[in-house]
């Protein structure tokens, strides 16, 4: 047997050449398979854009506090949910008003707002409980994601545009 | 000549072949059991007698009246909420919204979410809610009543809480979940309704308790 083996090196060739394929296939089929029965996870960890360490921080603290005050409603990835509550993901409302904008995270907004040409009327309750500088973080992370670069949101500007909502227009 | 080669090499390739059809066996679709039933049940006789959602009467976004009979011979998923929470229920609805795409087109499926704030939730603004989200009120009620009837229906029938405390965020105690219920009133499962994977399950469980009725 082992010395026929090595005798005719040439014939068995084609036979492993064709039982490989096959094995081959089998495999590939198996993982076909494997994939099939894993429920598929989209990646959602986004890279930190580029900064200064303070900037950085600010944008990940921002995010955090976006997670824990703003998703609920604006949802995760910025989109808001239909006609009740707006996106700040694609948003020219967001993208024209960042004064107002970081007046709104602190002090609520009711009545009617138009963001992308839709209509939408539901009270945004104030929250108070933010600090200027948790205000500053949130902008950051607001204008610094889903495609917007404009830099860190200083909270010395938060601070200024905050004592003077009165005379911000919506 | 080179037996044992070709025997090894056929030998890894059943084997392949073999792991290919337990993979393939795993993923195919067994036979499931039914839904479980939940509450307390009592044997009268011959009969098992099982929890049941009690006899209700609300209002909804249309003004309209609904009952229990409004979902007879209907699967519906209720739920607990106020249109003015921030915490959880715009989670619930955004999950909530996932169901009512997946069922708009099955006859059999209703969904049915009451207001705990009913003082505030008035017709009128469950009537804009419903409309902003782009729902169909035959599809999904959105329902308002006394708020002694809606506490007590969450608590005593759905098991689900529902209370009013000043000293929380939204001044709302409530569960987010969501609650499947049969066309014989009985609860068949109970579903976080702010969790994602959770609510695929429900969605799963209506499916699987459309075939118990199928079977029928």
């Amino acid at each position: 047997m082992r010395k026929n083996k090595f005798e005719e090196p040439r014939r068995n060739v084609n036979v492993n050449r064709s039982a490989s394929t096959l094995r081959l296939c089998v495999f590939a089929l198996q993982a076909v398979l494997l994939f099939a029965c894993t429920p598929s996870k989209t990646d959602t960890s986004k890279a930190l854009p580029e900064g200064s360490p303070k900037f950085q921080q600010y944008y990940v603290h921002g995010e955090e506090l976006y997670l824990r005050y703003c998703s609920n409603c604006h949802q995760k990835n910025g989109t808001g949910l239909a006609r009740l509550y707006p996106p700040v993901a694609t948003s020219d409302y967001v993208d024209k008003n960042k004064d107002a904008v970081i007046c709104l995270i602190r002090n609520g907004k009711s009545g009617a707002l138009i963001v992308n040409g839709i209509s939408f009327n539901k009270v945004m309750q104030p929250i108070p409980a933010l600090t200027d500088i948790e205000i500053a973080e949130i902008a950051t992370y607001l204008y610094n994601t889903w495609n917007r670069r404009e830099g860190i949101v200083e909270v010395q500007h938060v601070s200024k545009v905050l004592s003077s909502c009165d005379t911000i227009p919506q | 000549m080179n037996n044992r080669t070709f025997s090894s090499t056929w030998l890894a390739t059943g084997f392949a072949l073999l792991t290919g059809c337990v993979l393939l066996a795993s993923c195919a679709k067994k036979q499931e059991p039914p839904l479980p039933i939940f509450g307390e049940r009592e044997v009268e006789g011959k009969d098992t007698v099982y929890h049941t959602i009690a006899d209700f009467k609300f209002v909804d976004q249309d003004s309209a009246t609904v009952t229990n009979d409004t979902f007879k011979d209907k699967i519906y998923v209720a739920d607990f909420f106020f249109t003015s929470c921030r915490t959880i229920c715009p989670i619930m609805k955004t999950q909530m919204l996932r169901v009512y795409d997946s069922i708009q087109h099955d006859p059999q499926v209703r969904l049915l979410s009451h207001t705990i704030d009913p003082k505030y939730d008035t017709v009128g603004l469950l009537h804009d809610y419903a409309d902003r989200l782009g729902v169909k009120s035959d599809i999904w009620h959105f329902v308002t009543g006394s708020q002694e009837d809606i506490y007590k229906i969450a608590q005593t029938s759905y098991f689900a809480t529902a209370l009013e405390d000043k000293g929380e965020v939204d001044g709302f105690i409530h569960s987010g979940a969501f609650l499947l219920i049969d066309k014989e009133r009985r609860i068949r499962g109970k579903y976080d309704g702010t969790k994602e994977d959770d609510v695929n399950r429900l969605m799963g469980d209506i499916a699987r308790l459309e075939k118990e009725y199928e079977k029928k």
